[in-house]
């Protein structure tokens, strides 16, 4: 009972009535299955519903701010430019919503349409130009994607498709670094 | 008994769950997460002394590291108690990389009681006294007399030999009396 290297009755029952399982934050989970996705240990889902819904806003608001970029600057050295005026429209359309969430997002619905739209022409204009206008337009999308996926990950940075994304991108942009001084840097 | 075969009482077994994550089945890592993080969470929560964003950082790098090594799991021992095991090594380097010394006071000179009078103590008493502890005595203690561990399999879990984990039970065991002692409750916050 009193040697020091034994428990007493009472002790052993005091550390045996010591909780054996506690909940983490449930957001924990998600970190997680994130986490594992990010290192292909698990597949990143692309049109699974509930992430598509908890996804939506930063989404959205991330395609605004990319749409916005690009239709606002112009791009692919003035191969299509076709898009400035709606480029205004989205741009005047967003300073109107005074950060009405549903309103930024109807309007990056719309440019992100308008954005399929212009690489859809910027697609048909490199089907009949040169190698170096079609590596141009190429270089455009791309950035343009890139910068999309940038403001997702910036507005929500556990996101695993954006982190995907980037991570895609960097790998490419590692692998092209040798010839960096002869790439057409597209500026929006 | 082949614990991969043994249904879990949740339903559909472990090892049937681990070949599906190995499939990408995400669905089903959630399964296995949902029914094995809170025994891993409170493990870790205890061997990091309480700090609940380190126990969180464990849980993560455990699970990525089992998914890593799922499919040369061989079941040859319970699942929870392979990732259990994976979960004490990430705790560890998490102390080692911590470098925290929660040393605390009390005289190794002076005797405290055999036993402090724990009959009324508040499990919260108890859970900050171990959490105050040393993490090498903190370690030893959790896993042999929460976890039920063998001083065997803590030396083999720790590499360490048994008899160095049996003289860290009888001191972290003396200093958690000593922090128990009602004159020095108050240090225990």
């Amino acid at each position: 009972m009193n040697d020091p290297n034994e428990l007493s009755p009472a002790e052993r029952r005091a550390l045996e009535a010591l909780p054996r399982e506690r909940a983490p934050r449930a957001e924990l989970e998600d970190r997680v299955v994130a986490a594992l996705q990010r290192r292909g240990l698990l597949p990143i889902p692309l049109s699974r519903a509930d992430g598509a819904r908890r996804r939506l806003t930063p989404w959205l608001v991330g395609a605004v701010a990319a749409s916005l970029a690009l239709f606002v600057g112009g791009f692919a050295a003035g191969q299509y430019v076709g898009s400035r005026s709606g480029a205004a429209a989205v741009l005047s359309g967003v300073q109107a919503s005074r950060g009405d969430v549903a309103e930024v997002a109807a309007h990056a619905e719309r440019a992100g349409a308008m954005y399929v739209a212009a690489l859809t022409a910027l697609s048909r204009l490199s089907d009949t130009a040169d190698a170096p206008t079609r590596a141009t337009a190429r270089q455009a999308a791309i950035t343009a994607f890139g910068a999309a996926a940038s403001e997702v990950a910036h507005l929500a940075p556990d996101d695993p498709l954006a982190a995907a994304v980037l991570r895609g991108l960097d790998e490419r942009a590692q692998g092209q670094r040798p010839a960096s001084s002869t790439r057409s840097v597209v500026w929006f | 008994m082949n614990a991969g075969v043994v249904a879990d009482r949740q339903g559909e077994p472990d090892r049937d769950l681990a070949v599906r994550v190995l499939a990408g089945d995400e669905p089903a890592f959630r399964q296995l997460y949902q029914r094995h993080t809170p025994r891993l969470f409170q493990l870790a929560l205890r061997l990091v002394g309480g700090d609940t964003a380190d126990a969180e950082d464990v849980v993560q790098d455990t699970w990525i590291k089992a998914t890593e090594k799922l499919d040369t799991f061989r079941w040859e021992s319970a699942f929870g108690t392979w990732l259990g095991a994976i979960g004490i090594n990430v705790a560890r380097e998490t102390q080692r990389r911590h470098g925290r010394r929660r040393e605390v006071e009390w005289s190794d000179a002076a005797e405290p009681p055999a036993a402090a009078p724990l009959e009324r103590l508040e499990p919260v008493d108890l859970e900050r006294a171990i959490a105050a502890l040393p993490d090498g005595y903190r370690t030893v203690l959790v896993l042999h007399d929460i976890e039920g561990y063998t001083h065997e399999e803590i030396g083999a879990q720790l590499g360490v030999a048994a008899g160095t984990t049996k003289s860290q039970l009888f001191w972290a065991r003396r200093a958690v009396r000593a922090l128990l002692a009602p004159e020095a409750k108050g240090r225990l916050t």
